[in-house]
């Protein structure tokens, strides 16, 4: 039997690989996104602390922008952007 | 309310009503209204404290800028705390103030203020005759303590004598809570805290 493909869809699924399964700011799944954002991904990207602590950059960013000191939610230490 | 703030409330409600602390009896939490942002919690005074037996009751405000900022938290029920005002109910714990974390939710805080039933920090008062009295006659505050949980929180009936001088000042026509008041200050003198009610 000879079977001729004529078209194909391909499918994919895709998540985060965070420590975690929540945020621990806004307290959403990772897999969601944060609570100002419509669709998680590319527009809701999550960032790394040096301290390995990871969030929605946009829920980290309003917490450090609220803060006298900038320091990690989960740990305090001194908060720094992981770029590796 | 802000977005973030409701829909974080929500989820934690969620999270502390599933909580084994919830299931013991050690905490409990309740909505005041419909819009997220006023709770009731509460909290058993823990054992081996002046304060076993006893039921402790929390007003909780949620700001709309949570998670950023720290929930409004105070004592509806009257206690005898170095920590806690004896006056307003209002709470010195570093948690609440500067020490906040987003990553602090109202289940672990809930725990933290039990703990610091068990722990208090007599150096950081915010009631500073309490506070006096915690560190020069620790068996008074203690018996002090355990008389408020008894009157204001439902704990187990405790000293005979502290009720006898509370009534005598109510005979004399002076409010229970004032009373009261005056005599934990005054280490229970009833002359002084006679004085100082009619001075």
């Amino acid at each position: 039997m000879k079977v001729t493909i004529k078209s194909w869809t391909g499918v994919a699924t895709w998540r985060w690989i965070a420590n975690d399964d929540n945020c621990g700011i806004c307290r959403m799944p990772f897999d969601s996104c944060c609570p100002d954002c419509k669709l998680p991904g590319d527009e809701c990207p999550l960032v790394w602390g040096a301290c390995s602590h990871c969030f929605h950059i946009h829920c980290i960013v309003k917490w450090l922008h609220s803060q006298p000191q900038q320091q990690c939610p989960m740990c305090r230490q001194d908060w720094k952007f992981n770029n590796k | 309310m802000a977005n973030i703030a409701a829909k974080r409330i929500k989820r934690e409600f969620k999270e502390v009503m599933k909580s084994e602390e919830v299931a013991g009896g050690a905490i409990k939490l309740e909505l005041v209204n419909d819009s997220w942002t006023e709770l009731q919690g509460e909290i058993a005074g823990p054992s081996d404290t002046p304060y076993e037996g006893g039921t402790f009751v929390l007003e909780i405000k949620v700001p709309e800028t949570y998670p950023f900022n720290p929930p409004k938290i105070r004592f509806v029920t009257k206690i005898w705390h170095p920590n806690v005002s004896s006056v307003t109910g209002a709470i010195c714990l570093d948690i609440l103030k500067d020490q906040w974390a987003a990553a602090l939710t109202l289940r672990t805080v809930l725990l933290s203020l039990q703990a610091l039933l068990s722990a208090a920090e007599p150096n950081d008062p915010q009631d500073a005759v309490v506070a006096k009295q915690y560190k020069e006659n620790p068996q008074l505050f203690h018996m002090t303590a355990r008389h408020w949980t008894n009157v204001y929180a439902g704990g187990p009936a405790s000293i005979v004598e502290f009720n006898q001088k509370v009534q005598r000042l109510l005979d004399m026509g002076v409010d229970e809570h004032d009373a009261r008041v005056a005599l934990s200050t005054y280490d229970w003198e009833l002359e002084r805290a006679t004085e100082q009610l009619f001075s």
